[in-house]
């Protein structure tokens, strides 16, 4: 069955780039025509609709409403490209809901692939909170971003590949003028693209980079889904450093 | 073959969700395929009955001609579930006393275990002193139903092991806490909690229940029969033999 992803960026920190990842990732889905939907789990923030006022909206999971809105929707639907900004607020509560209650499993059953970009920073306890994540929900993909803007250094032994096809996404660092730019609330990263480079082209080749890592998980996990479906090879996550596998 | 087997659930008073209990019962031996009737003495409307209404009886425990139709059809299944009405609950053990089932007990002719539902009072926990009189021969479970943000004293030692360290052959049992929104759904459905689980209205047709709000049933009557597992319910009522743990599924 074909799977349409699901992406979720997460960080248990705030100001780290979720809301930059989200904007890029929703640009890149409308740069490709594609049907998308995206959701702004920051409802006292909600900067991410804020750029996108036609396809996001604004949930808040605090209450049982709310988780229903979200996750209800996001089965109940037919499957579009779909893009999760997690406010830092609603981390624990979201993936908490989300394992209770099975969504991963019966995501991929209506076509539905999760896939959580966990942006990572050097601070231990996003560390731990990476590991334990990924033991809590064994079934779903984590892709670790490394945005330069936040570590000049990332450790690949403290943020592990959940599957052995993926690969750290790295978001490279923007200037601060140029990072001013971007963050007004008009700028929109495919309208910039397709103008004619009369000025400086540093956003080009940032937002082409990104792009094309884009294009390159999508393909990697595609990929996983055909050698898993054709051959029946194990993609089961690899162990995490100092553990046991789990059976 | 398997003796019959009789669970009384009760409670000192109501709104503890002694109904919810042996509605998980019900359903967790639908699950293992045990053969299961139920009398549920909240005459004349039977909460019980509304959701297991073709195993449900409603019945008056305290009165004669109901006492046959239980105890005279013992053998008519394996499980026998009974509902006490609340407050009822030693009333109705002295009551199975007088007529001699608990004898009948001792000799072995029935399992009989009790599920003792309590209360956050002092006045519930003294209950437990007057029902175990009566279950020396029967399997008693004390059973914490956390559905409030009740702590059954267990920030006090000295009052918790008074009540639960007692007697020694008690055992407890903890029904965690389900969201609220969830239960009202299931409520509102009048369906069992495995039937809601796996989208399907009375007549077992399809339904178009909360995602979520299945999710949370479904875990939670997960973390329930964990505990039903925990304590070998099966192997006790051995009505089959020990079988590896049965899931709930959608």
């Amino acid at each position: 069955m074909q799977q349409t992803p699901l992406y979720i960026v997460a960080s248990p920190h705030p100001r780290v780039g979720k809301t930059l990842l989200a904007r890029l990732l929703l640009e890149f889905f409308h740069s490709e025509k594609r049907q998308l939907l995206g959701y702004d789990l920051n409802p006292h923030e909600p900067t991410f609709a804020g750029y996108f006022p036609r396809w996001v909206f604004t949930v808040d999971i605090a209450d049982t409403r709310g988780q229903m809105e979200l996750f209800d929707r996001l089965i109940a639907d037919k499957p579009v490209s779909t893009v999760i900004d997690l406010g830092y607020g609603a981390f624990e509560q979201f993936f908490s809901v989300l394992g209770e209650i099975g969504f991963a499993n019966e995501a991929r059953r209506r076509g539905v692939e999760t896939v959580v970009l966990f942006v990572s920073d050097r601070a231990p306890a996003t560390v731990r909170a990476y590991g334990a994540l990924r033991r809590r929900l064994a079934n779903v993909a984590f892709v670790p971003v490394h945005n330069e803007s936040v570590s000049v250094s990332f450790d690949k032994d403290d943020f592990p590949l959940s599957r052995p096809e993926l690969r750290t996404i790295s978001i490279p660092r923007l200037s601060p003028i140029v990072r001013g730019v971007v963050d007004r609330p008009s700028f929109s990263f495919a309208t910039y693209l397709v103008k004619p480079a009369s000025g400086p082209t540093e956003i080009h080749d940032w937002v082409a980079t990104i792009f094309n890592a884009f294009r390159d998980l999508e393909l990697r996990l595609m990929m996983g889904r055909l050698t898993s479906a054709l051959g029946g090879v194990s993609l089961g996550p690899p162990p995490l450093p100092g553990r046991t596998p789990r059976g | 073959m398997a003796k019959p087997t009789i669970i009384v659930v009760g409670a000192d008073k109501g709104g503890v969700g002694k109904t919810t209990v042996s509605r998980t019962l019900l359903d967790y031996f639908t699950a293992h395929q045990v053969p299961t009737r139920a009398f549920d003495s909240e005459a004349p409307k039977g909460t019980l009955k509304r959701f297991h209404p073709d195993i449900t009886e409603i019945v008056d425990v305290t009165s004669i001609p109901d006492q046959m139709r239980i105890f005279d059809t013992l053998s008519d299944a394996s499980v026998t579930v009974i509902d006490v009405r609340a407050g009822l609950l030693s009333p109705t053990l002295r009551a199975l006393r007088d007529i001699g089932f608990l004898d009948a007990v001792k000799k072995g002719q029935f399992t009989f275990l009790v599920f003792h539902i309590l209360g956050s009072s002092i006045a519930s926990l003294n209950e437990i002193e007057d029902t175990s009189q009566f279950t020396t021969d029967a399997k008693y479970f004390l059973v914490k139903n956390y559905f409030n943000n009740t702590t059954f004293f267990e920030w006090d030692q000295a009052t918790h092991a008074n009540y639960f360290k007692k007697l020694k052959d008690a055992v407890e049992i903890t029904i965690p806490k389900l969201n609220e929104m969830a239960y009202e759904q299931v409520e509102v459905a009048s369906v069992p909690f495995l039937t809601f689980v796996a989208n399907k209205g009375p007549k077992n047709d399809a339904a178009n229940y909360s995602f979520v709000l299945r999710g949370y049933v479904r875990h939670w009557l997960g973390n329930v029969w964990a505990e039903y597992d925990r304590i070998k319910l099966n192997d006790i009522i051995s009505a089959t033999p020990a079988n590896p743990r049965v899931q709930v599924v959608r």
